[in-house]
């Protein structure tokens, strides 16, 4: 049976999930605006349809108003964890590609970035506030026998890489807004979030 | 039928009746008889023509030579028309929609029916697609620009990816069906199709979007505007979240608030956050106003129309009965011999002033205005 949470627990998860709320607004805001410049100075057509890429985590989910508040926290953290990765990619490909010719590109790359991974650090303090052990990130472990390195993809490859990367990106950070609206949702049965006060 | 029944009835008239209306009766009696029997052998016919086409209706099986009498809605057509036994109808109009009937010329048989229907084919039909209660689902719908006046039926598909996804008709409209949404922040777009078909052709329009983007609120509902109450430029403005919106507390809404004077064509706008009211707090003094509110999801999608326009005037200050010179006139132009003190000149009222001296102060002050009244009549 689950504990109800306490007061202040509450109130510093309402706390958190408000400024969670209003980071990804923000960064939301800047990744539109990075997706706009990205697809004129990369020359890309923008209503071009980008199939899914490997390894950029889609935001397209299914029953989304019947996830646990954990699934929430724990599918954002790792979609996230993700986006960094990905972004620090783009930013060497960037520079690789232009190097200085593009700075404005690089640098609201180099910015979404930043509020990327602040937002993933955000989502550990919520789960760590839940009690929730925060996963390990993928790749801290050597492992002798990893998976090969992907082939290296062209320039136009990249190119459309960056635009799903990107696309992807905007629409986690509405859901993730959702995501935080619903967490922030006091539950009438024992006051703790919807879907928090579960066991593991 | 009847021709029994006119039999069973012959008995009952007397002997010495008059036989002429009875035969008559017999007579028409076989006569409807045969009519009934000789039309229920014949296939009702509709025919589709476009307008500004030539017609060519052949009289079912009978020969080109042969006799035949045409009508339209029980009219006979004139012989012009008549091409042997064949009527052409050329550069056929709306107009000229009906039942065509031919009949044998000297015996009056039906030989050939059918129900022409002068239309149009469909042009590219207009389709809107509509998410108003986010996340639940949209709904599409759809109009011809220009009728085709002749029956049309729709039909549309809607893919999600590599997914077909079901549309269900709506009851009322009829040409509107919705979707329930299966998946939620795709970036996979919707791709509907919309084919219209009737007997002279078809058409078909495609619309491409992604689920942001028609997501449009219905407006506000219930906007209410009242003054406030010794704030002569103040307005406050109410209203609740439109009742379609299913889940305002997750989803949560923003406002455009308008509105202006209505002797004034310029808007003034307030966008609001958060939160179902808003003071008003630059009004003029005096002068009505009408308001509108609209409402867009708070990160998606676009504005939904203006709500209903409510009107409202700020307070104003009721007029305070006046003591001048022109209100004595007034009293003094408008009375007889007898001088009345005006009602608001409250110096002589004994609940408001207390004491003798204060009595003989209102006197003083009776006689005064009393002194005046004389010199303006």
């Amino acid at each position: 049976m689950a504990a109800a949470e306490s007061p202040s627990a509450a109130l510093r998860r309402r706390d958190l999930c408000s400024r969670g709320i209003r980071l990804a607004g923000k960064m939301r805001a800047d990744v539109v605006d990075l997706l706009d410049a990205y697809v004129e100075q990369q020359g890309l057509d923008a209503s071009a349809s980008v199939a899914a890429v490997e390894g950029v985590p889609l935001a397209a989910v299914e029953r989304w108003d019947e996830q646990t508040g954990t699934q929430r926290l724990l599918e954002n953290l790792a979609a996230y964890r993700a986006f960094r990765a990905l972004l620090a990619q783009m930013l060497e490909e960037q520079r690789e590609q232009l190097g200085e010719a593009d700075a404005g590109l690089g640098r609201a790359l180099a910015a979404v970035l930043l509020q990327v991974s602040a937002f993933a650090y955000h989502l550990e303090e919520l789960l760590r506030l839940e009690s929730r052990g925060v996963p390990g990130e993928e790749g801290d472990e050597e492992e002798e026998d990893g998976p090969p390195p992907p082939p290296r993809l062209s320039l136009f490859e990249q190119k459309l890489r960056g635009l799903g990367v990107l696309r992807e990106l905007a629409q986690w950070a509405v859901r993730s807004v959702r995501d935080l609206r619903q967490l922030a949702k006091p539950s009438p049965a024992t006051g703790a979030a919807p879907g928090l006060a579960e066991s593991p | 039928m009847n021709v029994a029944v006119f039999r069973s009835m012959a008995p009952v008239f007397p002997k010495m009746a008059n036989p002429v209306p009875s035969a008559c009766c017999v007579v028409l009696a076989a006569v409807v008889v045969v009519y009934a029997q000789r039309h229920s052998q014949l296939e009702s016919h509709t025919q589709y023509e476009r307008v500004g086409a030539d017609v060519t209706m052949k009289c079912g099986s009978m020969d080109w030579d042969a006799a035949v009498t045409w009508t339209a809605n029980g009219t006979d057509i004139d012989e012009s028309h008549l091409n042997g036994s064949y009527l052409v109808l050329k550069n056929v109009d709306l107009s000229q929609s009906g039942q065509y009937s031919c009949y044998e010329g000297s015996s009056w048989h039906l030989k050939y029916q059918t129900n022409l229907r002068v239309g149009m084919p469909p042009k590219e039909p207009v389709l809107m697609c509509r998410s108003n209660n986010y996340p639940k689902g949209f709904y599409c719908s759809w109009h011809l620009p220009t009728p085709t006046y002749i029956p049309n039926s729709f039909n549309i598909s809607v893919i999600h990816g590599t997914k077909d996804m079901v549309c269900e008709k709506d009851a009322v409209p009829k040409n509107r069906c919705h979707i329930r949404y299966l998946q939620l922040f795709s970036t996979v777009k919707y791709k509907v199709t919309l084919t219209v078909t009737n007997p002279l052709g078809k058409n078909f329009t495609t619309l491409t979007f992604d689920e942001f983007a028609i997501v449009k609120p219905d407006p506000p509902e219930s906007v209410v505007a009242k003054p406030v109450p010794n704030n002569p430029r103040r307005l406050e403005v109410s209203w609740q979240n439109p009742s379609s919106w299913p889940d305002p507390e997750s989803f949560p809404l923003k406002f455009f608030l308008r509105y202006r004077p209505l002797i004034l064509d310029q808007w003034q706008h307030v966008e609001l956050s958060d939160g179902t009211s808003h003071t008003i707090t630059d009004a003029y003094a005096g002068k009505e106003y009408i308001i509108q509110v609209a409402a867009k999801d708070n990160d998606i999608g676009t504005w939904s129309d203006w709500s209903v326009a409510v009107h409202a005037t700020p307070w104003t200050e009721e007029p305070k009965h006046l003591t001048t010179e022109a209100q004595i006139t007034e009293t003094t132009s408008a009375s007889t011999s007898s001088f009345m003190a005006p009602p608001t000149t409250k110096i002589c009222d004994k609940g408001a002033v207390v004491g003798s001296g204060a009595m003989a102060v209102c006197w003083t002050a009776g006689l005064v205005v009393a002194a005046y009244s004389v010199l303006f009549i």
